[in-house]
């Protein structure tokens, strides 16, 4: 199966309102997917289609294979964005409860719970009830609770949020842990950064449509390139009427210029070497956040 | 597949509610009351110590005539002292610091004046001893006024014999039968089946109203959705509410029969206090178990679906005030329908699906006949089913819905819209 994820052209609306637009994308079984966009761009919307809790109104999504996503409800593994726990279960109990209700036996379900709670050193809070942990050992919880019936295709909305950056790095971990085990892993963030350090692949998208999609070089490359510039002298307008510079961000002894596809970097530091005196001449490529606000014409309600 | 979830949600819901104090509490409230019911007034009755009394008699020979035919109750009253009027003034005293619970005045010609009789207490509210007595004095009385005008008591007596009407009931056999107390028990006892079955539906309804708003304020529902389809989820947690309930009540109609059969035997009171024969009829069980389980469906549609369409409990209870009333209606009528149970007020209410569960087990002592069992629960199980779909309806859009509390314009549209699409908020 070349495809975990096929989403066709779907659109789903909330009475008047277009929560999703026509949106299309493709996740490649065995990678990690990142849906990135600000709040209310209607990444959890589409996850939700894709976990058939809502229904498109128009398109169709395949999952697994599958075109009727209901149908393969048990070989996903799903953490919304809301999380909760039952606060009363314990926790062996609650993640057997959650791999009995993706149609596993009670038995494997216990073994597995318990098994998986070892391994993410949560072995001697088998037996303790749930609002006794910590966040950052509930977020765990609930994640294990997402993987106990090993789960083919694993869908994240916001594992980062409101975690403090050790719980951020954990769950970074546990993502990764999953793709070497050769399961495809999709998540969603309104932050880039994680986005940028484990996505094979990420899919952009703001007020229900589709900007841009495809593997993380893909999408910097069609973004700006930048360079960083570190120097003294100059009167001021050292950078006018440069070739090839679309946009300066100067502050005096640091400049960004945003450059465009054809600039010939070679070029642009002779032209500069004459002006100033350069101490650092750094070209990168340009962050997702730098795309995305870009694509999205500068402006972006987080 | 599909039932297997279901259950899996109803066993878990279950073992949450078993596990909360307010569930063995529940259980355990009834017998404890029901005990102390049947134990409280027999202490009460043992411990009170034996009334102390005394008589200031003006006419010289009613205290004597009194006597004479005065059958002993030392239990209960004991003539501590017989008196002058002179000592009036000490008897206040006395009974003033409740040394002496009180005293009569009897006139000086009772029979021809009764003017000038007197009770004098200090606790007016426990009027036995006022009873016993006088009772006993009319009697000498009596006979005193119907010697002085040369009638015989024996005749007068007869003179006054009362016609008493012996009350026969029709019986299933078609033939007048004698009526025991046990039948007039009988007959009342829907009464309690009725108040068993209201606070039973009403507190079980309600568990699932809070279950499903915690479960919802928890965040807890998107997970689950993910493996559950709502339908499932909603059934689920009806199913194991209604366990919760069914166990409840179970117990409680246990404790009922073990209470009322043991516990006044050991108190050694009569045998008529043996209430447990009315678990015995079969009509009574068949109708308390079939009306827990309807009236619970019908209700537990209506709350599942606020629970769903509502964020916080406070919302829910503004949204419950309307079925509250609603469950009044059968709670106020059951005294009447007892008194009446094939009469007007009975057979309209029957038919009006909320109040047919609580009404129809209220006249199970009529008994209604079969047509009318037939018609309203027919139009019982059509509300359940119409209220079922609704529920699922409302339990689908309003599951997922945070913020505002929904107005119930909104929630109409959230029925009427196909499944699948989700109406917008305006």
């Amino acid at each position: 199966m070349q495809h975990a994820l096929h989403v066709d052209r779907v659109t789903k609306r909330f009475g008047d309102f277009v929560a999703v637009n026509e949106i299309s994308l493709a996740v490649p079984t065995g990678t990690i997917y990142g849906f990135l966009g600000p709040n209310g761009a209607g990444k959890t919307t589409t996850i939700r289609m894709v976990m058939s809790i809502l229904y498109p109104d128009q398109g169709t999504i395949t999952v697994l294979g599958n075109p009727v996503p209901e149908a393969v409800k048990d070989r996903l593994g799903y953490l919304p964005e809301e999380k909760g726990l039952y606060k009363k279960m314990k926790t062996g109990e609650l993640i057997t409860y959650f791999g009995r209700l993706k149609g596993m036996n009670g038995h494997d379900a216990k073994r597995r719970s318990v098994e998986l709670l070892q391994r993410f050193g949560l072995g001697d809070w088998v037996d303790k009830k749930c609002d006794t942990l910590s966040k950052g050992m509930g977020q765990k919880v609930q994640i294990l609770a997402t993987l106990v019936h090993d789960p083919e295709l694993i869908i994240l909305d916001e594992p980062f949020s409101g975690l403090d950056p050790v719980n951020v790095e954990l769950v970074r971990d546990v993502i990764l842990a999953l793709k070497k085990e050769g399961r495809t892993v999709i998540f969603s963030t309104h932050g880039m950064e994680q986005a940028e350090q484990i996505c094979d692949k990420v899919l952009l998208i703001h007020k229900g449509k589709k900007i841009l999609d495809g593997t993380l070089r893909e999408v910097k490359a069609s973004g700006p390139r930048t360079v960083i510039i570190d120097y003294d002298g100059g009167n001021g307008r050292v950078f006018e009427g440069l070739p090839g510079v679309e946009r300066v961000n100067d502050s005096g002894k640091h400049a960004e210029l945003t450059l465009n596809d054809r600039t010939d970097r070679q070029a642009l530091l002779k032209a500069l070497v004459d002006r100033i005196t350069i101490h650092r001449f750094d070209t990168r490529e340009p962050s997702l956040h730098e795309i995305f606000v870009r694509a999205v014409g500068g402006h972006v309600d987080e | 597949m599909t039932n297997n979830k279901t259950i899996l949600v109803a066993h878990r819901e279950f073992i949450d509610n078993v596990k909360t104090k307010g569930f063995w509490i529940g259980i355990l409230i009834f017998p404890i009351l029901l005990t102390a019911m049947i134990i409280v007034p027999q202490l009460l009755e043992k411990t009170r110590s034996a009334r102390q009394f005394a008589v200031i008699d003006q006419s010289g020979w009613v205290l004597d005539a009194v006597r004479e035919g005065m059958i002993e109750d030392t239990a209960r009253f004991v003539l501590a002292r017989e008196a002058t009027p002179e000592d009036e003034s000490e008897l206040n005293g006395l009974v003033g610091r409740e040394e002496l619970f009180a005293y009569f005045v009897i006139p000086p010609a009772p029979e021809t004046s009764p003017a000038g009789a007197r009770y004098v207490a200090r606790n007016l509210a426990d009027d036995a001893l006022e009873d016993w007595f006088s009772g006993l004095v009319n009697t000498v009385v009596q006979e005193r006024r119907l010697a002085q005008a040369n009638l015989d008591p024996v005749l007068v007596r007869w003179v006054q014999e009362p016609v008493r009407f012996e009350a026969r009931k029709i019986g299933a056999s078609g033939e007048a039968e004698e009526v025991s107390l046990n039948d007039r028990i009988r007959q009342m006892a829907p009464v309690g089946f009725v108040y068993l079955l209201w606070v039973g539906v009403f507190i079980i309804a309600q568990m699932l109203l809070t279950n499903t708003v915690e479960e919802k304020s928890n965040r807890i529902i998107e997970v689950l959705l993910s493996s559950v389809s709502p339908v499932q989820l909603m059934a689920g947690k009806i199913m194991g509410v209604a366990w919760t309930g069914a166990a409840m009540l179970g117990a409680w109609l246990l404790s009922f029969f073990l209470v009322t059969k043991y516990v006044p035997a050991m108190l050694g009171a009569p045998a008529s206090l043996d209430l447990s024969f009315i678990l015995q009829d079969p009509l009574y069980l068949a109708s308390f178990a079939v009306y827990f389980v309807l009236g619970y469906l019908l209700f537990a549609a209506i709350l599942v679906s606020i629970g769903a369409s509502v964020n916080t409990l406070k919302e829910a209870q503004n949204l419950m005030g309307p079925v509250t009333i609603l469950l009044i209606v059968p709670l106020m009528a059951m005294m009447p329908i007892a008194q009446d149970p094939n009469g007007a007020l009975a057979k309209i209410l029957s038919w009006i699906p909320p109040f047919t569960p609580f009404v129809m087990m209220n006249r199970a002592a009529g008994p209604p006949p079969h047509v009318e069992y037939l018609g309203t629960t027919a139009l019982l199980l059509v509300s359940i089913a119409v209220a079922l779909w609704v529920a699922a309806k409302v339990f689908r859009v309003g599951i997922l819905m945070t913020g505002k509390a929904p107005t119930p314009r909104e929630i109409l549209r959230w029925i009427r819209a196909p499944v699948g699409s989700v109406p917008g908020r305006r």
